[in-house]
């Protein structure tokens, strides 16, 4: 049960800095809480006495959705089913709709932020691989000295162990920016024990761009999680693929080299065994998003060989 | 505590309410508003009893801190229909027998009403997707589906509305009509009181101090500063049984609170009641009780090996129970058996997950007889269980069930219902325990476990000749249902099958562990499961169909059973034809030749889920068509 | 193909109401005014539709409409007992516990009736809130009936009790006759399996069921299909742990439950072998339908992709863990034999 003697509902960045810096050390920021009060129940956190929650999510400024062809910038409290309906948002961020629909279910995502899922930082948080893979930045704010101050960390660097991050006591995540990757085919995997309502045991993100003719690799990005700590990029794996043929030896190759990166607390064996098979499904996934064995037969037929 | 001011739109009405910071939309809605439509299956957003529209958004309101609710228009369960009636999709659950025990449908109903105004021309894959947030235990979903269409295909004009109303027989003849449940309008309107959901006035609300410890002796308790808080109204303890404490479905080896020691985490030890259920929450923090922890046994087979810790000094060998069944000599029917298999099975423990918790409200009535109304499935017995506790006579006790949301056999234990006394006939004052999800799943009985060893002697031909079983189940802290669980695993274990040499064992113990008990198809789900799984390794062997293995040995009219019954009509080989032609099997000895068999992917089946089907919408595919 | 689809079968049977013990159940009904009906019971639904089971019952016997039924709460200091809610006994126990009360309220009516209509009261039928005398042109709604029976004093009430001819076990060797009545059925799963991630999905269960008579053919396919998935829950994803004592598993974040994403299609077929001893022929389904389902499960899983699940549940790790084992066998050198 989460017990609190006071909830302020600040409806500017100000006034939340000023909730903050009035209540320091006996407060805690809520957005959309869908992690908060399942946390503070038997079996988990218990009872939690907070003296004062403070809820972000009515501010305007973190409901900011601007995409401009180059760079998305989301106001953290952005809900998740935003990515699902929101086509312009779909549009830039290819790998977000499958990621959403796998995120909890219809209801959850309308309360749950992408900021939250970022400062949770857990393992195995859905939404934080396709950021990655999109070079997401967070934009963090304080208000020091009277005024306030920004500064933007990569997501990357960001989240720093499970449920940790750099972000300080003063400051709250306000935006997240990333590259608009409209064009790119994206594919994301995932599994659990169940098809909804699923914790992931592994997840991932997967971004291609393929060349004019549909059988090269212009860019690819890849991004998983619940293997170790923290989400990650595969930058191995994203420089080996570069820009080359998409053939389905290659795709092989590249699907082996994360297994040897599994380093999470439990279920070893098992994550090694399915990582190879997530990154053959989800790069044939995203291949086949962006357009490639649609057009040319001979790469259908190596995508088929692949999956035989 | 600064309360907050909430204005709001519920169900077309205006309201405005002071409401404590720390209440959730969901405790808003049912303590202050009386909108117990809403549920509380769960408390974090794992079930969907609670989802209500907010501002036209399905949310769980288990996780909406209520602050939110500020400003907005709320939509319950109680205000889909217009003055008491029900809307077409309510209707339509009706009609498709949608609803079991109900505690889901309300939510499940908010759901639906969310896929049909998302997308009015869902196909059943994606009312699938909307409603994968909402849990049902007991309709396998299937019926809710069909409602769902059929709501969808009135609303569109592809069905009439008279698909909606009752098909009478002709001449009365009732039996063996489909008649639309007569309980269904309340629980798809959200009007049926649970448990839960009742309210008396003065009445107390009741919390429970457990155990820490899988097996402690207890040196001793001391209330005095949990009865010193301001609120709290009375503490009870094993002390305030004023008759012979026990109860248990065939041993009474458990009492109401845990008494000298407690046998397993969760054990209730002290139970508090204040007329604010935080005040008795926070009180529990102030009973003071001092163990001293005993050695723990945590596996069935070691707890029947000599000197294990005892659990109960009745029983020193810890064996609740062991049921044997013998039919002639196995040992010779092996000997005459051309093939024999032997495997070990093993099933797990499994929670019963009702998405009513459980709940009960007490009180002593005017002629001073002390009244349980909880989801009890057995009041006749509970009734003579607790009249012995309370030293009061039959006449003084009375049980009332009320609506069960989900049972499966896990309300069969009287586990909370003496406490519920005891602190009624103490503070003279109605008392009402909500238990949380997490005290339900922790502190109460489960499916048996097992462990069985089998070995099968069978001809070339594939008769059966001997059939030997042993199967040890942990039966938690206390007998509840153990012994009976036994006996049936064992009588059916040897499955509907004529075997002339059987040798059955089944051993129920006690071990520290959550208390197994009572559950849908009790213990013969655990030993049914090893003998059909043991006869298709045999048919492989055999080279046999799995079909035609089982007609082999299928008991026919007049067969003998196990424990010497002669069975007078045997419907087992019409069972046996009846699902090969409906399933239209394809003959074949069970090889793993999924890869070949032809009969696979036809009707019956659905399509493999890979979510994502309003994707394929957005894309301009016609949704019905996709299902067709 | 990464995703290997197969099919298994298994079968059951199963005993009616209490095991190894006498079992008996208890009604009291009465034909009431304006033509409804009364039943009292110790009995509440859990969800298995025995309300309405009951009301039908009571309203074919009596010759009234389901909805004119009222069924009395389950109190035990108001109604008399009927025991517990369990062991597929509700049907079968108090089924013909309110029939054969229902028949007496009845014949008490129907007496009154014979001698207004001067007629052989074996040629007066009732049906659907309608009384008449065959062969005559005598006819009234049931209401004017118990009217015409109160206004001569007579309130048409029956009470009835069930019980069953069963005994215990013998101790050495079992023997006994647990059950008067018993069920069998059968069901086939049909499977696909993720190669890649060890997840199965069940597409379809075609489940054949003996119920006795079916009194609500909708009824019985609901606990059919709700017992399936229940069991499809046991078979592939529910594992309640519990770590020296302590539950793992205490949320239903961490014990997880079949959604609407995860469950098959399912063919019900009932099967119709009457009861020879109850008054009714009915016997009963809820804890039978769900036994077959996790070993047809198990054994489509095999017919997939070649691994015996023996421990449950079958979770994606361990079908993938015991492809890995047979992979494995598969490359030793086969031993001499």
């Amino acid at each position: 049960m989460l017990i609190c003697d006071e909830y302020l509902t600040p409806t500017s960045l100000e006034e939340a800095f000023a909730a903050m810096a009035c209540h320091r050390g006996e407060c805690r920021i809520v957005a959309g809480a869908t992690d908060l009060l399942p946390w503070a129940r038997e079996g988990r956190a218990g009872d939690v006495e907070i003296p004062t929650l403070i809820d972000v999510s009515k501010i305007p400024e973190l409901h900011e959705r601007r995409a401009d062809g180059k760079r998305v910038r989301l106001g953290a409290a952005t809900p998740i089913q935003r990515f699902l309906d929101d086509p312009a948002l779909a549009a830039a961020l290819p790998a977000m709709p499958r990621c959403a629909v796998w995120f909890a279910d219809d209801q959850i995502r309308e309360s749950a932020t992408i900021g939250g899922n970022i400062v949770n930082a857990s393992p195995a948080g859905d939404g934080i691989p396709p950021l990655m893979a999109h070079d997401a930045v967070v934009e963090l704010a304080a208000r020091r000295n009277g005024s306030i101050v920004r500064r933007k960390v990569p997501l990357v660097q960001f989240i720093t162990g499970p449920g940790t991050t750099t972000l300080a006591p003063d400051e709250l995540l306000v935006a997240i920016e990333c590259d608009a990757l409209a064009g790119y085919g994206g594919s994301f995997e995932k599994v659990g024990h169940r098809r909804s309502l699923v914790i992931s045991i592994v997840c991932l993100a997967v971004l291609v761009q393929l060349d004019g003719a549909g059988r090269g690799f212009e860019d690819v990005r890849l991004a998983i999680g619940g293997i170790g700590p923290v989400p990650r990029r595969l930058t191995a794996v994203e420089s080996f693929l570069g820009q080359g043929a998409v053939t389905a030896a290659r795709l092989e190759q590249a699907a082996a080299m994360p297994v040897e990166l599994v380093a999470s607390r439990t279920r070893q064996a098992y994550r090694r065994d399915i990582v190879r098979g997530f990154m053959l499904r989800g790069l044939i996934d995203a291949v086949r998003a962006a357009g490639g064995g649609t057009l040319t037969p001979d790469l259908a037929r190596d995508l088929e060989a692949v999956y035989a | 505590m600064p309360e907050l001011r909430i204005e709001a739109t519920v169900n077309g009405r205006k309201v405005a309410r002071a409401a404590k910071p720390h209440l959730r939309l969901l405790d808003f809605l049912r303590d202050d508003l009386g909108y117990t439509g809403a549920k509380e299956g769960c408390g974090a957003g794992e079930c969907g009893t609670c989802s209500v529209f907010v501002d036209g958004v399905l949310l769980k309101s288990c996780l909406v801190p209520v602050a939110k609710a500020q400003g907005t228009t709320i939509e319950t369960v109680e205000g889909l229909g217009h003055a008491g009636g029900l809307t077409v999709l309510q209707q339509a659950f009706h009609k498709a027998g949608a609803s079991q025990c109900g505690y889901c449908i309300p939510g499940m109903v908010m759901a639906a009403t969310a896929a049909l105004r998302a997308n009015p021309l869902a196909s059943r894959e994606e009312i699938k997707e909307r409603l994968g947030g909402n849990i049902c235990r007991c309709t396998g979903y299937q019926k809710i589906f069909d409602a769902v269409e059929l709501a969808r295909d009135v609303r569109n004009g592809r069905r009439p509305a008279s698909a909606l109303a009752e098909e009478d027989p002709v001449d009365g003849a009732f039996i063996g009509a489909s008649v639309r449940r007569l309980d269904a309008p309340s629980k798809v309107s959200g009007a049926l009181k649970y448990a839960g959901d009742m309210v008396m006035p003065h009445m107390l609300h009741l919390a429970v101090l457990r155990s820490p410890h899988a097996h402690a002796r207890i040196v001793s308790i001391d209330t005095s500063e949990a009865e010193a808080v301001s609120g709290v109204e009375g503490v009870i303890t094993a002390v305030d049984v004023p008759g012979i404490d026990g109860f248990g479905v065939f041993v009474h080896d458990q009492p109401i609170m845990a008494r000298g020691k407690v046998r397993y985490v969760g054990e209730q030890v002290a139970a508090v009641a204040s007329e604010d259920p935080l005040v008795a929450r926070r009180a529990l923090a102030r009973i003071k009780v001092v163990y001293e922890t005993l050695p723990a046994v945590f596996d069935a087979h070691e707890a029947m090996r000599p000197g294990a810790p005892v659990l109960h000094d009745y029983a020193p060998d810890n064996i609740v129970k062991h049921i044997p069944i013998r039919v002639g000599d196995v040992e010779k029917g092996f000997a005459e058996s051309d093939l024999i298999v032997e495997e070990i099975y093993s099933t797990q423990q499994v929670e019963h997950a009702y998405l009513e918790p459980e709940a009960g409200l007490a009180y002593v009535d005017h002629d001073g007889v002390v009244t349980i109304v909880s989801p009890s499935q057995n009041i006749t017995h509970h009734r003579h269980m607790l009249s012995r506790i309370i030293a009061q006579p039959i006449s003084k006790v009375r049980f009332i069930m009320s609506p069960v949301g989900g049972g499966f056999g896990g309300k069969e234990d009287m586990v909370y219902q003496g406490m519920l006394a005891l602190m009624a006939m103490k503070t003279r004052r109605p008392v009402r325990l909500v238990f949380t999800r997490e005290e339900s799943i922790i502190t109460t009985a489960k499916r048996h476990p097992s462990h069985t060893t089998y070995k099968m002697g069978l001809m070339r031909d594939g008769r059966i000749r001997a059939a030997a079983i042993k199967l040890v189940s942990d039966g938690g802290a206390y007998g509840m249902s153990t012994e009976g669980v036994m006996r049936k695993a064992a009588i059916l274990a040897a499955g509907p099958y004529s075997i002339p040499n059987v040798k059955i064992d089944t051993y129920g113990v006690y071990t520290n562990n959550t208390p197994s008990g009572a559950f849908r198809s009790f213990g013969a789900l655990q030993s049914q499961f090893a003998t059909e799984t043991h006869l298709d390794i045999c048919a492989e062997k055999l080279g046999l169909d799995p079909f035609a293995i089982r007609r082999i040995n299928a008991m026919r009219d007049g067969a003998v059973t196990h424990t010497k019954q002669t069975l007078k009509s045997v419907s087992m080989l019409r069972a046996l034809d009846a699902t090969e032609q409906v399933s239209r099997w394809e003959t074949g000895a069970p090889t793993s030749r999924g890869d070949v068999r032809r009969d696979l992917a036809g009707e019956g089946t659905r399509p493999p889920c890979t979510l994502g089907t309003r994707f394929a919408n957005s894309a301009g595919k016609d949704s019905e068509s996709e299902v067709a | 193909m990464a995703r290997k689809r197969g099919r298994g079968v298994a079968a059951c049977w199963y005993g009616i109401a209490r095991t190894a013990t006498v079992d008996r159940a208890g009604a009291w009904a009465e034909i009431d005014d304006g033509g409804t009906a009364k039943i009292v019971t110790g009995v509440t639904e859990i969800g298995e539709g025995i309300l309405t089971v009951l009301a039908q019952i009571a309203a074919h016997e009596i010759g009234v409409r389901p909805q004119d039924v009222t069924i009395g709460d389950n109190d035990t200091a108001r109604s008399p007992e009927a025991a517990h809610a369990g062991a597929t006994r509700q049907t079968y126990m108090i089924g013909n516990a309110v029939a054969l009360a229902s028949r007496q309220a009845r014949a008490a009516l129907v007496e009154v009736l014979a001698r207004y209509w001067n007629v052989d009261s074996r040629t007066i039928k009732t049906a659907a809130g309608e009384v008449w005398a065959e062969g005559t042109n005598h006819k009234m709604p049931m209401s004017e009936a118990v009217h015409i029976a109160k206004s001569r004093g007579v309130v048409p009430v029956g009470s009835a009790s069930f019980g069953t001819d069963t005994t215990g076990l013998d101790p050495v060797d079992g023997s006994g006759r647990p059950w008067q009545a018993y069920v069998f059925g059968c069901q086939v799963a049909e499977v696909e399996v993720d190669t890649l991630t060890g997840e199965v999905q069940v597409l379809g269960i075609w489940a054949v069921h003996d119920v006795g008579r079916a009194v609500n053919p909708r009824g019985v396919e609901g606990q059919i299909e709700g017992g399936i998935v229940q069991a499809l829950g046991q078979g592939l994803m529910e594992d309640y742990r519990t770590v020296n004592g302590h539950a793992a598993t205490p949320n239903l974040a961490k014990y997880i439950l079949p959604t609407s994403l995860d469950v098959p299609h399912v063919t019900s077929v009932i099967l119709e072998d009457p009861d020879p001893i109850g008054p009714l022929g009915v016997k009963g389904i809820g804890e039978p339908a769900m036994i077959p389902t996790i070993p047809a499960i198990m054994n489509a899983i095999y017919d997939a992709i070649g691994v015996r699940m023996t421990s449950l549940p079958a979770t994606p790790e361990k079908v993938l863990e015991a492809m890995g084992r047979r992979a494995r066998a598969a490359r030793q050198p086969v031993a001499a034999e």
